[in-house]
């Protein structure tokens, strides 16, 4: 394909844009729409990974050791759980050090700290950090088991429920963008189709005299991707704006709140975002052409 | 050379458009294609151009079999041909260059090629002063020179018309015919349909008559032989 005839697809493509107005708005709002869709669900499930992986990195569990059992004891428990899958990484601190920490949480309990510092009542113990929230449950059965240990403490079940929820997040945001998806490729089709409708007599004309196939699709291929893309970036745009406000808000109201950062976001809703214009795009127009544009 | 080899085609409904046709045409000549209205001209002329293929036999062209051309090679068959229609098929909000310049433009001319090509074709057409108008600032006539001129702007080897003339009063349709009689005088081979019995029977050319799909006639300076 010659210079002359890349200048051409373009020019046309242009014309049928423009001349179907009100049709390719329609086509850009409903990508738009779609894709901000999608985006809205990447951002939420970005930052629920966000917030399990902040969570994760807290302790996650407490396993405290009878008072009775002796210092070497504690310590071969502590290497043979180190090994236990699922553990990503285990401390070992004397009751001494729980009672400072303490302190330090609550300086403002006189009678607490009175109390611990006459006789400590605390026990040594463990904290341990597991790979994966989830199995955080069981490995507090698999420490209960064990003779030495007194008891187990954790708060992992916020951040299983948050990792659940995420998952479920996930596939809730795929079957709305799939339905999405689906509403725009047919609004994209219509569009093409009208263009090609508009455009019939240049078909034949072009058939007649000697016009490859491509030559003739090339337009409305391009003009599917155009639709795609244009409207992918519209929603770009509108949620980098909206998440930037929602950062500044949250900075402000929620200071405690771990948001994602606004990078890490917005490379991912991009990504997804222009990938997924150009596939709807360019499927609604290779549809439309199959169906309607006999070459 | 087009040479037409038993060719037969039969519709969808059952009907037979042409039977067993048998038809050589040389480079340079120019024929006339008669017979009665449904006779299966328009289903010849469109086997020609392929935008029918025959149901049996075989239809050569140069050096293209038409029945098993692949789908680039229909591309590349038709910048061989020039077709006129009945109806000329111009587009409407295109000025008569751009309708011209528009059929080098799809087969990707060169820009200063279209500028030179297409006031020459317009030139021989008659139409170099109305460049700039959109063909319902035209007469019928001038409608059907553009479509001419369309047809002859990639130089092609054989024009092929379906009933150029039918829609135009006798004397413009003379108009027509002279346009391509002069095309015919400068290489190209003219294969037109026509009903216009006074126009067949001054030009004395090669007549070719056709009733119920079949060939029934075929006269080297023949004349139109049905009343109209």
């Amino acid at each position: 394909m010659n210079l002359n005839s890349v200048w051409y697809i373009a020019k046309e493509t242009g014309r049928n844009l423009v001349y179907n107005i009100w049709m390719t708005l329609a086509s850009v709002s409903t990508v738009a729409i779609s894709m901000f869709v999608l985006s809205f669900f990447l951002v939420l499930t970005v930052n629920m990974t966000h917030l399990t992986t902040v969570l994760q990195s807290q302790v996650e569990m407490r396993v405290f050791i009878n008072a009775n059992v002796p210092r070497h004891s504690e310590m071969t428990l502590l290497k043979q759980a180190d090994q236990w899958p699922g553990v990503r990484k285990i401390q070992f601190f004397t009751k001494q050090q729980a009672a400072d920490s303490l302190k330090k949480e609550f300086p403002d309990q006189r009678d607490l700290l009175t109390l611990i510092s006459k006789s400590n009542p605390l026990f040594d113990g463990f904290n341990v950090y597991t790979k994966n929230p989830n199995e955080i449950p069981a490995l507090a059965v698999r420490f209960q088991h064990e003779k030495a240990v007194h008891n187990v403490v954790y708060e992992g079940q916020v951040v299983s429920r948050l990792s659940r929820l995420s998952v479920i997040m996930k596939w809730v945001g795929w079957a709305v963008e799939l339905l999405l998806g689906l509403a725009t490729l047919f609004i994209i089709v219509n569009t093409i189709r009208l263009a090609v409708f508009a455009r019939r007599r240049e078909v034949a004309v072009m058939k007649l005299v000697g016009a490859t196939d491509w030559f003739i699709r090339w337009p409305f291929v391009l003009e599917g991707l155009v639709l795609g893309i244009v409207g992918a970036g519209v929603a770009d745009l509108v949620v980098s704006q909206g998440y930037h406000w929602l950062i500044m808000a949250a900075t402000g109201a929620l200071p405690f709140w771990p948001m994602a950062p606004y990078a890490q976001v917005m490379a991912k809703t991009w990504d997804f975002t222009l990938i997924g214009g150009l596939v709807v795009g360019g499927v609604a127009s290779i549809v439309a052409l199959r169906r309607f544009l006999k070459v | 050379m087009i040479r037409l080899e038993n060719v037969s085609k039969r519709y969808g409904n059952g009907h037979y458009g042409v039977i067993d046709v048998n038809l050589e045409i040389h480079r340079g000549e120019f024929i006339f294609l008669v017979g009665p209205s449904g006779a299966g001209k328009s289903s010849l002329i469109r086997m020609l151009y392929r935008e029918e293929l025959p149901t049996s036999g075989e239809i050569y062209l140069d050096e293209f079999r038409l029945s098993q051309l692949r789908r680039t090679q229909v591309s590349r068959l038709r910048r061989q041909l020039g077709v006129v229609f009945q109806d000329v098929k111009l587009l409407t909000n295109r000025t008569v260059f751009q309708n011209v310049a528009f059929a080098m433009e799809v087969v990707g001319a060169k820009g200063h090629d279209i500028q030179k090509r297409v006031p020459q074709v317009l030139e021989l057409v008659g139409l170099a002063r109305r460049r700039n108008n959109l063909p319902h600032q035209l007469s019928g006539g001038e409608q059907q020179r553009v479509g001419i001129a369309r047809a002859l702007v990639n130089n092609p080897v054989y024009v092929i018309a379906d009933e150029p003339t039918g829609n135009l009063d006798p004397e413009t349709a003379f108009d027509i015919i002279k346009l391509l009689n002069e095309i015919n005088r400068r290489g190209a081979t003219i294969v037109m349909a026509t009903h216009a019995k006074e126009i067949v029977n001054q030009m004395h050319k090669r007549v070719v008559a056709v009733e119920n799909g079949r060939v029934v006639r075929d006269e080297a300076r023949g004349a139109y032989g049905y009343e109209p």
